[in-house]
């Protein structure tokens, strides 16, 4: 009886397991060959074997500027920025265990956006001050957001009401700081109010990079924890988790990585929202989705940054095309939950 | 068997800034039996409850484990020793009931290691014991109340723990759950020992399935001992201000109070 029982489990958590794997690989190939139609694509379309030559170093004419300086950073820096959305969104969600409770639709996005802006357009600080600012201000905005809406008991429609109305006056903010600035500087309004990769350079990069190098690995550490925290206090703490030091650790962690990705792209609309649900879709139940979140967000990224590109006549920058997704997503969302009394 | 643990509680006062609930509260927890916290609504029987399992800090007094304060033991640690199902746990979406029951290992393992050897066994133990084997590998979602009641129990019987604690197991159920969900506790305490402290609703279940009662009222412990010499209708009106009269149970033996309304008062 007990045997059969253990390996009726095991079977089915070795099913689950080979799913995930699956998925897992899959948006990871999908991911590389994104990644390579960024490179290859363009105004002009080189050779393959130039593009390769060029990435390994060789100086070639016209080709070495539009990849190495042009498409290479542009694609690593909506890999890098996709993917922190990706997982930083599902850590929240999860943790929060609603949908909506997600650095984009909450403010949080909105925080370190507006010190960005507010660093370049305002004072011409150089990048490693507007990296570390927009850390500084998104932790803030958590901070503010958790204090306003904490009341006598915590609830979490509460919190998302108030990361909303935050999230209205952060962006009041930021048009506010465009229109007071230069106004030679429309492309860089867009990339503050909706995200976009164009002009990404090389040197804005390294923050980034290092904080999904670092905070992943953490994040992932702690991935037990979370699924703990997913079942609520009580439970938590009955279990033996240290509750306020894994919550901060994973907050501290999403929020880095999702500041950064923001100083670097722009709040890129709803990928931190849509990431998160799409991977818990096609991973189906039981294995943790952090990982193929991440992809899942750098995917969208790529994606629809190839589209904005290339689809239509005008180039439209990639939050334009993330937005026209993810839109119509939180209204289903909201009216699902109205329905089943959630909100 | 489970070897015995004296779990202790000392003048024990909770509550909140203004309002206290927890009046000087001393107990000793019967080891390795099922005992049974009853009391009306709001005499603080839950938040007695959730103050020994340590989801709420006593404002002062002391609740010991083996003459440890419960607060000086680390978390996991304690969480090998002393489990509770909480009234109303929170359904993860998307989640499959053998995952599920398998979180209850959590305080067995460590940061990296996958399931071992011990957590299958552990989780097909208690799935097997609350009847949910072939559950295993459905979507949590696509569950019943009963069923995900049964789960929650698995998942706290997963965990192992010599003590368990359950705030109002039966809630919600249909009485042959209610009655099912008892059953299934009373095994576990006979086969594997394991001491069980409950919040229960109903008094005349309480009486059959407890071996020790507490009786609680206004944040004070009333009385306590076996269910025969607690429950008499003296206690039942002060507790509870209603009139009843107890008789025996004629299937169990133990007391069963029937209330008396003021439209049936005449007959008695």
């Amino acid at each position: 009886m007990k045997n059969n029982s253990i390996e009726i489990i095991k079977q089915g958590r070795r099913l689950r397991r080979r799913r995930w794997i699956l998925v897992t690989s899959l948006l990871f190939i999908l991911a590389i060959a994104l990644c390579c139609a960024m490179l290859l694509l363009g105004n002009t379309i080189y050779p393959v074997n130039d593009v390769i030559r060029t990435l390994s170093g060789e100086q070639i004419k016209g080709v070495t500027f539009a990849v190495n300086t042009i498409r290479l950073p542009r694609m690593l820096a909506g890999l890098f920025a996709g993917f922190a959305f990706g997982i930083a969104g599902y850590i929240f969600q999860t943790m929060l265990r609603n949908p909506l409770a997600n650095p984009n639709v909450i403010g949080i996005t909105s925080g370190s956006s507006a010190a960005a802006v507010f660093c370049i357009v305002i004072l011409h600080t150089s990048n490693t001050v507007v990296s570390i600012v927009s850390v500084i201000a998104a932790l803030i905005t958590v901070i503010l957001i958790y204090l306003l809406s904490k009341g006598r008991t915590f609830s979490i429609g509460r919190l998302i009401l108030v990361g909303i109305g935050i999230q209205a006056m952060l962006d009041a903010f930021i048009s506010y700081v465009l229109l007071k600035g230069d106004q030679q500087d429309i492309p860089a309004a867009i990339r503050w109010l909706s995200g976009s990769l164009n002009g990404s350079q090389m040197d804005e990069l390294p923050p980034l990079v290092i904080a999904v190098l670092i905070c992943t690995p953490i994040v992932l550490l702690l991935g037990k924890h979370l699924s703990i925290l997913e079942l609520g206090e009580q439970a938590a703490t009955t279990l033996g988790v240290r509750t306020d030091l894994a919550r901060i650790l994973l907050i501290v962690s999403s929020v880095c990585m999702i500041a950064l990705a923001t100083a670097t792209t722009g709040p890129i609309a709803f990928v931190s929202f849509l990431a998160g649900p799409i991977a818990k879709r096609i991973v189906g139940i039981g294995f943790s989705s952090i990982i193929p979140a991440g992809l899942v967000g750098a995917n969208l990224v790529l994606a629809a940054d190839l589209i904005g590109q290339f689809a239509f006549e005008v180039r439209f920058p990639v939050g334009i095309i993330t937005g026209i997704l993810g839109a119509p997503y939180l209204i289903f969302l909201l009216i699902r939950m109205n329905r089943k009394g959630d909100l | 068997m489970i070897s015995p643990h004296v779990f202790k509680a000392e003048k024990i006062e909770a509550g909140y800034e203004n309002k206290k609930i927890l009046h000087e509260v001393s107990l000793t927890i019967p080891s390795n039996k099922i005992s049974v916290i009853i009391g009306a609504n709001a005499c603080g029987k839950s938040t007695l409850l959730k103050t020994l399992a340590r989801l709420i800090k006593p404002t002062s007094g002391s609740i010991t484990l083996d003459d440890k304060p419960i607060s000086k033991i680390p978390a996991k640690e304690l969480a090998r020793i002393v489990g509770l199902l909480p009234q109303s746990p929170i359904v993860p979406e998307g989640i499959s009931v053998a995952d599920l029951v398998g979180r209850g290992r959590f305080p067995h393992q460590s940061l990296f290691s996958g399931w071992t050897k011990k957590d299958y066994e552990a989780v097909a133990d208690a799935m097997d014991i609350m009847n949910i084997t072939e559950l295993a590998n459905r979507n949590i979602d696509e569950l019943s109340g009963g069923q995900r009641q049964r789960v929650w129990i698995a998942m706290a019987l997963a965990q192992q723990t010599d003590i368990l604690f359950l705030d109002e197991p039966t809630t919600f159920l249909d009485i042959t759950y209610q009655v099912e969900i008892l059953d299934l506790l009373t095994d576990l305490n006979r086969k594997r020992g394991t001491t069980i402290v409950m919040v229960l609703h109903d008094i005349n279940l309480s009486a059959r399935y407890a071996d020790y009662i507490f009786a609680m009222h206004s944040g004070k412990l009333a009385a306590e001992g076996k269910p025969s010499d607690v429950i008499t209708s003296t206690l039942i009106k002060d507790i509870f201000g209603l009139n009843s009269t107890v008789i025996e149970d004629p299937v169990s033996g133990s007391p069963n109070v029937v209330p008396i309304g003021r439209y049936h008062a005449d007959r008695v």
